[in-house]
């Protein structure tokens, strides 16, 4: 086709979502609506995943050591416990230190020490942090052995548990976007064919001044491709103003839940739907058409 | 095969003339199961007039639709342009129906396009240059007597004024054969009238014209070539010929 036709064809999907303003706006409303949809399910799981994976890598072992003990037996500990198998990090925390933490994490009741501060009643301890919550366990027994230890804390119960619901949460959410995502593929294709089914006679008279099939789904591609591409667009900003407001509203009431940060997360969620929308609707908008183009 | 349609292909064979439509035996039995046309022959010469006339449902829709493809023959031959169209690939359909102008009863036309864009609609599709849209389009329009109304929409029109453009989209692209399907049906005989008389100066200018009607009066008047429908069967075809040999 010459450059002319393509100018043409062009001119032909814009004139087309003017001349079919009603069913154009109600395409990409639905659009908007389902890609908002599931671009909350996809940004709700995504920070799902962020907490599991910051509660997971907070998941540590605590070895309390005898007071005895030389400085050259704890450089010696440190060294047996670091090569152990699934350690990741181990970090020495004596007992003033200690004492200091718990300070802090009193903040305004720090009084309540001032008694004990003569005489420091806090061990010094290991902190060891692990691969995986289900290693803890088998981790702790062995730096219980080690001679020197007093006394090993975990939560293995909790951890493990913990790790479950969250591997829970993490497969139904994944379930639930891809059930999202198929409704979201139907929802617009469906309208979009309803769009094309309002033109069945403008394609037969195309077919009939002899209009190559190419030259009729051209128009119809293009128009579906800028449909999709708009829904997707106001699906993506809306979704941008509302994660703002969840930060500025939700996230100052819940200061301990870590959250991920706007970008660049929502610029990879937006650039998703815009694909996923431009493509829905280029395709949902020239597929049914075949059928209309055997006359 | 009538005795019409064996002369007409015995005389062009002899002269070698390449036959413009062609019908050889050609039957259709729609998908629920109606037989629309049975057996029907006929041959049409390049230049010619014909009306092909009968009552309702006799088949005059669906020899029309079979002569510019919409449907295939159930069985038998129907050759257009020496091109035998159950053979034809369907890439090849869009430019065949370029060589076609048709028309219809109810006009087909877009609503929501001005005359001038119906009518430069054809031209359209046939990757022409703006100058010759430009050029092409009032030239059709000047010839069915709407060279003013370019700008109107079809609801605007009167129904042969919207037939009228009609036309002129048939013919814009310069047709080797126009077929029109009753396409006075929705009109008053005076109107009717001028819309013959539209075919017959495209007829004058050398394209074939073959249409499917009810204008009795008309047919009478013109004392063309006149096929008559009976049940699907090609019962009549005179040369000169009126509405009906009864009356």
């Amino acid at each position: 086709m010459r450059v002319r036709t393509w100018t043409y064809l062009v001119g032909q999907s814009l004139q087309g979502i003017r001349r079919h303003l009603h069913m154009s706006l109600a395409s990409v409303t639905t659009m908007a609506v389902s890609l908002f949809v599931l671009g909350v399910f996809v940004v709700a799981s995504l920070n799902l995943s962020y907490v599991a994976e910051v509660i997971e890598s907070q998941i540590e072992i605590r070895a309390y050591l005898y007071d005895d003990i030389p400085a050259q037996g704890i450089l010696d500990l440190e060294v047996a416990i670091s090569a152990l198998e699934y350690v990741t990090d181990v970090e020495y925390v004596d007992k003033d230190t200690a004492l200091s933490r718990l300070k802090e994490q009193l903040g305004p009741q720090a009084d309540l020490l001032e008694a004990v501060e003569e005489m420091n009643p806090l061990r010094n301890s290991f902190v060891v942090k692990v691969e995986a919550p289900e290693f803890v366990g088998l981790v702790a027994s062995q730096v219980e052995e080690f001679q020197g230890v007093a006394k090993v804390d975990h939560r293995q119960d909790l951890m493990s548990r913990l790790s479950a619901v969250i591997r829970a949460i993490r497969v139904s959410a994944l379930f639930i976007i891809l059930l999202l995502g198929v409704a979201t593929i139907l929802i617009i294709s469906n309208t979009v064919r309803l769009a094309v089914l309002s033109r069945q006679r403008e394609v037969y008279i195309m077919k009939l001044v002899g209009a190559t099939d190419s030259f009729i789904r051209w128009p119809f591609f293009l128009e579906g491709m800028l449909l999709g591409l708009a829904g997707a667009a106001v699906a993506s900003f809306v979704l941008d103003r509302a994660y703002d407001w969840f930060l500025a509203n939700v996230y100052v009431m819940l200061p301990f839940v870590p959250v991920l940060a706007k970008q660049p997360m929502l610029q990879v969620v937006s650039l998703g739907l815009i694909t996923l929308g431009t493509a829905i609707g280029a395709l949902g908008s020239s597929i049914p058409l075949k059928r209309f183009l055997r006359v | 095969m009538s005795n019409k349609a064996i002369e007409c292909q015995t005389r062009s064979n002899r002269l070698g003339v390449v036959p413009m439509i062609l019908l050889e035996n050609a039957s259709k039995i729609y998908a629920n199961k109606v037989l629309a046309l049975d057996g029907a022959s006929l041959y049409i010469d390049r230049s010619e007039f014909v009306f092909i006339v009968g009552p309702s449902g006799a088949g005059k829709s669906t020899l029309v639709r079979l002569i510019y493809r919409e449907e295939l023959p159930t069985s038998g031959r129907v050759v257009v342009f020496d091109k035998d169209l159950s053979k034809m690939r369907p890439r090849e359909v869009p430019f065949f129906r370029r060589r076609i102008g048709v028309v219809f009863q109810d006009f087909k036309l877009l609503e929501d396009r001005t005359v001038f864009e119906n009518v430069a609609f054809a031209l359209r599709v046939t990757d022409s240059t703006r100058r010759e849209i430009r050029r092409r389009v009032p030239a059709v329009l000047e010839l069915v007597g709407l060279r003013d109304k370019q700008k109107s929409y079809p609801r605007q029109l009167s129904g042969g004024e919207q037939q009228r453009v009609s036309l002129a989209r048939a013919i814009v692209n310069n047709p080797e054969l126009v077929v029109a399907d009753e396409p006075t049906g929705n009109l008053d005989p005076d109107t009717a009238w001028e819309i013959f008389q539209l075919l017959r100066e495209i007829n004058r200018r050398g394209t074939t014209v073959v249409v499917a009607t009810h204008a009795r009066e008309i047919v009478n008047r013109f004392g063309k070539r006149v096929i008559a429908l009976k049940d699907g069967q090609v019962v009549r075809d005179e040369e000169k010929g009126v509405y009906s040999s009864e009356g």
